[in-house]
């Protein structure tokens, strides 16, 4: 045992620098995972918690100008599966802000100090702060992904139109709450809390103006079902029975908003997750080296403590244990720092998840984790270790390793020239001794493919959204334009022609249907040919509809099955004539033409919003300035981008800077622990080159291209790789966001930078490295060594 | 009297380990002469080695300093000491110290091309000239560790001689040899000085110290003696050897 303790103690003190190297790898892997498993598990457990505790039902319904909302609460409860329905009530209006337009219907909540349903931030956003006594009339507290969607903050001031003739309310922002339900970036329909006497207010202008108001009175209404019942059971039986629809904006399950409300930080997990694999995948390499480099190494030793009765299995053991606590401190360490991680990732996306998630440690996944992180390198080590076990003491006493040399004089005729020779001597080095440079070339490959498939995300995602709202949107378009009172369209559409021409337009409209009694959004189109068809043909009949994959595989149908569809007038049968891209609603929503929609739906012009291809599209905000000032609340204008589209922007530029970060270090920790080796294995063809006249540059520039031509190896292999995979595993992760149709672009750049940098990255920290070289003394070349 | 080629002035070596000092060299002044082939002998520890590097500008001296052909190098940039090993020194040690992933060939073509001296093609004809000379043609293309040491030995001394040095150091090149190889590698030595290579060798083995011209005997961190012998070609062998052994046994040894 003594002996044991000896050896395993001098062992961890002579490799310190790779015992070190190989823990702090393991350290960001087991930090990178454990991070994102917390995040995922609780934000997903965390969302449902808070809907749950804040009263929302297992089924939402949003319903405006109901003449008798108690009526309809009673025939909801009446219905078979139904345990309780309670209405939240609300008033939707558009708002402004900070000279941006809401895109979605706010939705103002009356709040009040005795509810205790919503949980309030500090100003800053770092943690909760005692709820409010009270919410002035001239206040309002607004979700934190409003600060990322219009830079909202507390003593800004939001400006709700509730009826024509300049009935404006504006507001203060007096701080940020937490809202489970809406609070995302990813849904455009955000809850204001204000007070209930603005809230009694705001219901009387609306009652006094009539049609000249712009506001609704509405509510929520939260709908508990039974067991043994789902959701959409129950969604049919209220479409079916009860007046419910007359009504209804939309209804949506507890389970369609926690998946909105979780979109993001799923997606983001998802990603990060992958990213964790491949760093664990870069740790293992490295280990691998390490060992190997280690076994070189301590070969004679090995060959002289077998003489003095260590056997192999004792030997491998010793080295084992080392390893073992190395990799068992990193792992453990990186998992204790996931808990502030985890907060700080938490306050960093609250403006972008809306939600403050909570930190907390799942046990039992994360002692998953543990034993994976522990047991698949320990198995690694092992495997490698083996050949410790076949040592012949004297012949490594001699020198004799393992080691097999390349032979053949056919391999190295002619190999090196007088022109390039620093070049060709690194080669040389590579091509030689490949074993030692396998380990930097998977990891540049590994990283390469990791950083070009980040790089590809971006670049579809691109700098202004165009890649995500293009998946969102149901057809192309620069300006669209819903008209509402009685504004007439020609008038909208000359003050558009005043800023410029108008190439093309067509009418979409999105109303609310059902489809075999689930409740959906219709994107209903003029022009079907401008859907974005994946599969099959577009919907030119008037009996025909396309789906998107997420609706299809949920119907269960496919191009040219049949499905019956309802709309406010009636229903009937519809053929599937192609499949097509939306992401909006997670991709529940199907795209029919006008004439298939009004034979099931009443008409109204209202429900037609214009959209328009410009000649001159830098013209469009000029546009949407005048058409609000000159038309307020009779128009409602949008461009190709949604607000919270840029928070989500920033929030991926973020993750990719934090993805290229790490692979930076993970660079600088492979070099160092590589090129280290390489060295003090070298130390004695340095002294021969410089006692040949080599200079010391050279010789930096030699060993400093070696891992740039490794390097240019994995880069090459990471770059192909990620030709061929990237679409495939995106869009695996995009499809949980409901975009199906995810395709990056392949410009010069993005294909050729993620290699560029790492070759640069290996090179640049081997050329600093490099630099003990100048201290290697030649003395190593005298007799006596 | 021969030109002088290397001159060392008041050479001091301190060896430094923690606080306490060794001082190999002690204020060594010596001359190399152009086409000599000097020998340094002397007991281990004498600081043979230690000369031989830092008059070749591979070690660092403590104090003192070196003129290679009348120019100081023992303050030469590292750059500049590079350029002049390259031009104008080559080395021959102990254990032949061959890169071991180049073929022997290679070995001698990398230095010929770090030299400069002439254009790569020159370069190669000259390898394979020296290869052959030293007689280890065949084993060109094979790396250090498939061949014998004594033709390993044989490539190093190809190596050395690439650049045309002006001075050519060698570091017990005898050393690790059996005697048929140090037979041969002695004669090769040989035969590069009777056609006008200086040459400067630390040696332990008499056999190997009698061919040179000039010996000088180290201990202590100073040169002691100097023995001269007539050039290798008009003495006899024996006669040179007895020579050397008893100068060598007046000096205890």
């Amino acid at each position: 045992m003594l002996e044991n303790q000896i050896m395993i103690r001098a062992g961890m003190k002579r490799h310190k620098g790779s015992y070190i190297g190989i823990g702090i790898l393991l350290l960001l892997t087991a930090l990178s995972l454990t991070t994102v498993l917390m995040i995922a598990l609780v934000g997903n457990s965390y969302i449902r918690e808070e809907m749950e505790r804040a009263g929302f039902g297992d089924l939402t319904a949003w319903a405006s100008d109901v003449p008798d909302m108690e009526f309809l609460l009673e025939s909801i409860r009446e219905q078979e599966g139904v345990e309780g329905a309670e209405v939240q009530e609300l008033v939707f209006s558009e708002y402004e802000a900070n000279g941006m337009e809401s895109d979605s219907e706010g939705q103002m909540i009356p709040w009040n100090s005795g509810s205790g349903q919503y949980r309030f931030f500090q100003n800053n956003l770092s943690g909760y702060a005692k709820a409010p006594e009270e919410i002035r009339e001239d206040e309002v507290y607004v979700s934190p992904s409003m600060k990322s969607m219009m830079d909202l903050e507390p003593g800004d001031t939001i400006t709700f139109p509730i009826a024509r003739g300049g009935r404006k309310l504006s507001l203060t922002v007096a701080g940020y709450y937490e809202d489970p339900f809406m609070g995302s970036s990813m849904i455009g329909m955000k809850g204001f809390l204000i007070s209930e006497q603005t809230y009694e207010d705001i219901c009387s202008v609306i009652e006094e103006t009539g049609m000249d108001a712009l506001a609704r009175d509405g509510g929520m209404i939260h709908i508990e079902t039974e067991s043994g019942m789902t959701a959409s059971e129950v969604n049919r039986e209220l479409i079916e029975n009860t007046p419910l629809s007359m009504y209804t904006e939309f209804i949506h399950s507890a389970d369609t908003i926690a998946g909105f409300m979780a979109i993001l930080q799923n997606a983001f997990c998802a990603i990060m997750a992958a990213f964790a694999v491949v760093l664990l995948g870069v740790a293992m390499a490295v280990m691998g080296h390490s060992i190997s480099g280690l076994v070189e190494q301590e070969w004679k030793n090995f060959g002289i403590l077998k003489t003095l009765g260590f056997t192999g299995r004792k030997l491998s053991g010793q080295l084992l244990v080392q390893y073992g606590v190395t990799m068992g401190v990193g792992i453990i360490l990186g998992m204790l720092l996931a808990v502030p991680m985890t907060g700080m990732v938490s306050r960093m996306t609250v403006t972008t998840t809306g939600v403050l998630l909570p930190v907390r440690f799942p046990l039992l996944p994360c002692v998953g984790i543990l034993a994976i992180l522990l047991l698949v390198p320990a198995g690694f080590c092992i495997l490698r270790l083996r050949k410790i076990q076949r040592i012949m003491p004297m012949a490594a006493i001699r020198g004799e390793s393992d080691r097999v040399s390349v032979s053949g004089t056919a391999f190295f005729r002619n190999g090196l020239r007088a022109k390039g020779l620093t070049f060709h001597l690194a080669l040389r080095q590579v091509l030689t001794g490949r074993r030692r440079y396998a380990s930097a070339c998977l990891v540049a490959a590994l990283l390469v493919f990791f950083a070009s498939l980040a790089g590809r995300m971006n670049g579809w995602l691109g700098t202004d959204g165009k890649g995500m709202m293009d998946a969102f949107n149901p057809a192309d378009l620069d300006l669209g334009v819903q008209v509402m009172g009685k504004l007439p369209v020609e008038e909208m559409e000359q003050m558009v022609l005043s800023y410029t021409d108008i190439i093309d337009s067509y009418l979409l409209a999105m109303p609310s249907i059902s489809v075999n009694g689930t409740n959906y959004t219709a994107n209903v189109i003029t022009e079907p040919e401008r859907f974005h068809i994946s599969r099959g043909q577009t919907s030119r009949e008037a009996d025909q509809v396309v789906l998107t994959e997420a609706l299809a595989a949920d119907l269960g149908a496919d191009v040219g099955d049949s499905v019956t569809i309802r709309g406010n007038k009636g229903s009937r049968e519809f053929t599937v004539s192609g499949i097509y891209h939306c992401a909006n609603d997670m991709g529940a929503n199907l795209g029919m033409s006008r004439e298939g929609y009004l034979s099931i739906g009443e008409d109204d012009s209202r429900l037609w919003c214009y959209h328009y291809f410009l000649e001159d599209v830098s013209q469009k905000q000029a546009i949407t300035k005048a058409l609000e000032q000159a038309y307020g609340g009779d128009v409602h204008v949008h461009e190709n981008s949604w607000p919270g589209l840029f928070g989500i922007i920033s929030a991926m530029h973020m993750m990719i800077l934090f993805l290229y970060g790490m692979s930076a270090v993970f660079i600088c920790i492979v070099t160092g622990m590589a090129g280290t080796k390489i060295l003090d294995a070298e130390r004695k063809d340095m002294g021969i080159y410089k006692s040949i006249g080599c200079s010391v540059r050279m010789l930096r520039l030699s060993f400093a291209f070696r891992f740039g031509l490794v390097a240019a190896t994995g880069a090459v292999i990471g770059t192909l790789a990620a030709m061929g995979f990237t679409d495939p595993v995106v869009s695996t992760v995009m499809r949980l966001a409901g975009i199906s149709n995810f395709a990056s672009g392949n410009t010069l750049g993005s294909v050729l930078l993620p290699g560029g940098m790492v070759i640069l990255l290996f090179f640049g920290f081997a050329w600093l490295l490099s630099g003990r070289i100048r201290k290697e003394d030649m003395n190593v070349l005298t007799a006596e060594s | 009297m021969a030109d002088t080629i290397l001159q060392g002035e008041k050479i001091t070596r301190v060896f430094q380990q923690g606080k306490a000092e060794t001082k190999v060299l002690d204020g060594i002044d010596i001359k190399i002469f152009e086409k000599d082939f000097t020998v340094i002998m002397g007991p281990s520890g004498a600081g043979k080695s230690t000369l031989l590097y830092s008059l070749s500008g591979m070690d660092q001296i403590s104090g003192g300093r070196v003129l290679y052909r009348d120019q100081e190098i023992s303050s030469l940039s590292e750059n500049r000491m590079a350029r002049l090993r390259a031009e104008e020194f080559g080395f021959v040690f102990q254990q032949t110290h061959l890169v071991s992933n180049l073929t022997l060939l290679e070995n001698v073509l990398v230095a010929g091309y770090v030299s400069k001296k002439d254009s790569a093609e020159k370069v190669k004809e000259r390898a394979a000239n020296l290869l052959r000379q030293m007689d280890v043609e065949e084993a060109k293309d094979r790396l250090s560790s498939q061949v014998s040491g004594g033709e390993a030995q044989r490539a190093a001394i190809a190596r050395a001689m690439i650049g045309k040095p002006g001075l050519l150091f060698a570091d017990e090149p005898t050393g690790a040899l059996n005697q048929a190889n140090t037979r041969e590698v002695l004669g090769l030595l040989t035969d590069l000085n009777r056609k006008g290579q200086s040459i400067l060798m630390v040696t332990h083995d008499l056999q190997a110290a009698a061919r040179g011209n000039r010996i000088l005997y180290l201990e202590d961190g100073k040169v002691c003696d100097e023995l001269a012998l007539k050039p290798y070609n008009e003495m006899e062998e024996k006669q040179r050897e007895r020579d050397v052994s008893q100068w060598l046994s007046r000096l205890r040894w």
